[in-house]
């Protein structure tokens, strides 16, 4: 585990750079670090708009949404949730958002 | 320009899939390239095949590791640059097959190969026993409940012989999975390797937070195990997160690869299990499921005798018990399972009886059977 400091915050993450706290750490600074290390230009509000989408729907589901449910919810479809977070919407999104690390055989 | 992190996308080139096959194909390959009459394997690991244009290509099929260094991969290719004119290929059980246009040329190339120790060795055709197909194991996954090519290697030394011949009723598929993903062919293969748990998982309370997506941990459970409570972390407080009956927990480890902190390998309790009768053809008779018949063996490395003495054992008695083109599963079948397990000197025991949803049907609903060692 290392501890990464941005913007005077300090964040738990894990060697994929996920937030190991979760939202419980999560602030602005964390999106600004993101968006640096992930190649994202400026944040736009498309870009808030999926974070916020990945945000509440884990606060109600305790579990990310599936990619259908992103895109109908934001109204993206993958093809530009790709060109807003070029790892995409695991690796990139929900790194941003302050989702756990996504599981199972990716 | 190499790669600026700085401007990820610039210059990214993406979509543009594997090389067309075609490039690859050996001259004579591609101008018989859907002609081929017929096909002889003139000896263990060497194959001809007769074209309508009068063509032959000869192959040269050798066993690999699978994990194998880059070093390897370019001794392979001097070898195919001093034989072949530069082609090869590998097989769909990761061996690989060095092709020539004339029987010739043959004799060279199997000298070549003789030259280089056992580092190449040929066969792998007919009715013997092929390489197996297998996976990472502790060389590179994080759900093994043991290892794949330490336990591959025990194996084949110990059948090496059936390799390089070709004396079988009928060939014999073997397969390791080291957890039961079963990522590869473990579940329809002759004889197939899995390495199992005992053990239910050890739940993290205070990682699962911020680490699990907790719903998913509880859907992952195949017979409803994982229930979500409310724990006590080692800091006095109080977090979600889930807890496994034990009772209901057959270790599968599927809760395990969907949350992290839900980690169940165990030096003891994980080993392998031995199934057998699987087959993917449809020759004869139907493909088939392999069926459990030794529920566990312990993790003894580095040589795994246990499970290398089982397999030896499962293969010499049907070798010497099966009809001809007879697979593992269809001798099994045609002489009844109390028999495979009275041939074999396995015993049975009741992990062999299915206990899982549709497990009524593999019940026996009749009379017929046949008296063996295993009825008292």
């Amino acid at each position: 585990m290392a501890t990464i400091e941005h913007g005077g915050s300090s964040f738990d993450v894990d060697e994929d750079g996920f937030l190991t706290k979760g939202m419980e750490e999560w602030n602005e600074h964390w999106v600004t670090y993101v968006k640096d290390i992930e190649g994202i230009g400026d944040m736009t509000d498309e870009h808030w708009k999926v974070v916020n989408a990945l945000q509440d729907y884990y606060k109600k589901n305790g579990i990310a949404p599936m990619v259908r449910i992103l895109s109908k919810t934001t109204g993206f479809p993958l093809k530009r949730i790709y060109e807003l977070f070029p790892s995409g919407p695991g690796k990139g999104a929900c790194k941003m958002a302050g989702l756990p690390k996504p599981t199972g055989c990716v | 320009m190499g790669y600026d992190p700085a401007n990820p996308m610039v210059d990214r080139i993406t979509d543009i899939g594997p090389p067309h096959f075609e490039q690859f194909f050996p001259p004579v390959v591609k101008k018989n390239y859907g002609k081929w009459l017929y096909h002889e394997i003139t000896q263990p690991g060497v194959l001809m095949h007769k074209s309508e244009t009068g063509d032959e290509c000869w192959t040269v099929r050798v066993g690999a590791a699978r994990l194998i260094s880059i070093e390897l991969i370019r001794e392979m290719c001097d070898i195919a640059d001093a034989h072949c004119d530069g082609y090869l290929r590998w097989t769909t059980r990761n061996n690989v097959e060095f092709m020539v246009d004339s029987k010739a040329k043959v004799q060279p190339l199997l000298d070549e190969l003789a030259s280089r120790g056992n580092k190449f060795p040929v066969g792998g055709t007919g009715a013997g026993v092929t390489n197996i197909v297998h996976t990472q194991g502790w060389v590179h996954c994080h759900t093994p409940a043991t290892d794949a090519s330490g336990v591959v290697k025990a194996v084949m030394d110990e059948i090496f012989d059936y390799f390089t011949s070709m004396t079988l009723p009928a060939q014999v598929r073997v397969a390791l999975a080291c957890c039961l993903n079963m990522c590869g062919a473990v579940h329809a293969s002759d004889i197939a390797i899995l390495g199992v748990h005992r053990k239910p998982p050890m739940i993290d309370h205070d990682a699962i937070t911020g680490l699990c997506e907790l719903p998913l941990a509880i859907a992952s459970c195949p017979l409803g195990a994982v229930k979500p409570v409310k724990a006590t972390n080692s800091k006095g407080e109080e977090v979600k997160s889930v807890k496994v009956n034990a009772d209901r927990c057959m270790f599968c480890g599927n809760c395990y690869t969907m949350c992290p902190a839900m980690p169940l390998a165990d030096p003891e309790g994980d080993g392998i299990a031995i199934l057998v009768g699987g087959k993917v053809s449809n020759s004869r008779s139907m493909p088939k499921f392999s069926k459990l018949v030794i529920p566990f063996l312990p993790n003894t490395t580095p040589r795994w005798p246990e499970t290398v003495a089982a397999v030896k054992n499962i293969l010499e008695v049907y070798a010497k018990d099966a009809r001809k083109y007879e697979r593992v599963g269809e001798w099994a079948e045609r002489i009844g399972w109390e028999k495979f397990f009275e041939k074999t000197g396995i015993p049975f025991t009741i992990k062999s009886v299915d206990d899982y949803r549709l497990a009524y049907d593999t019940w026996r609903t009749s009379t017929q059977f046949k008296f063996t060692s295993h009825i008292k």
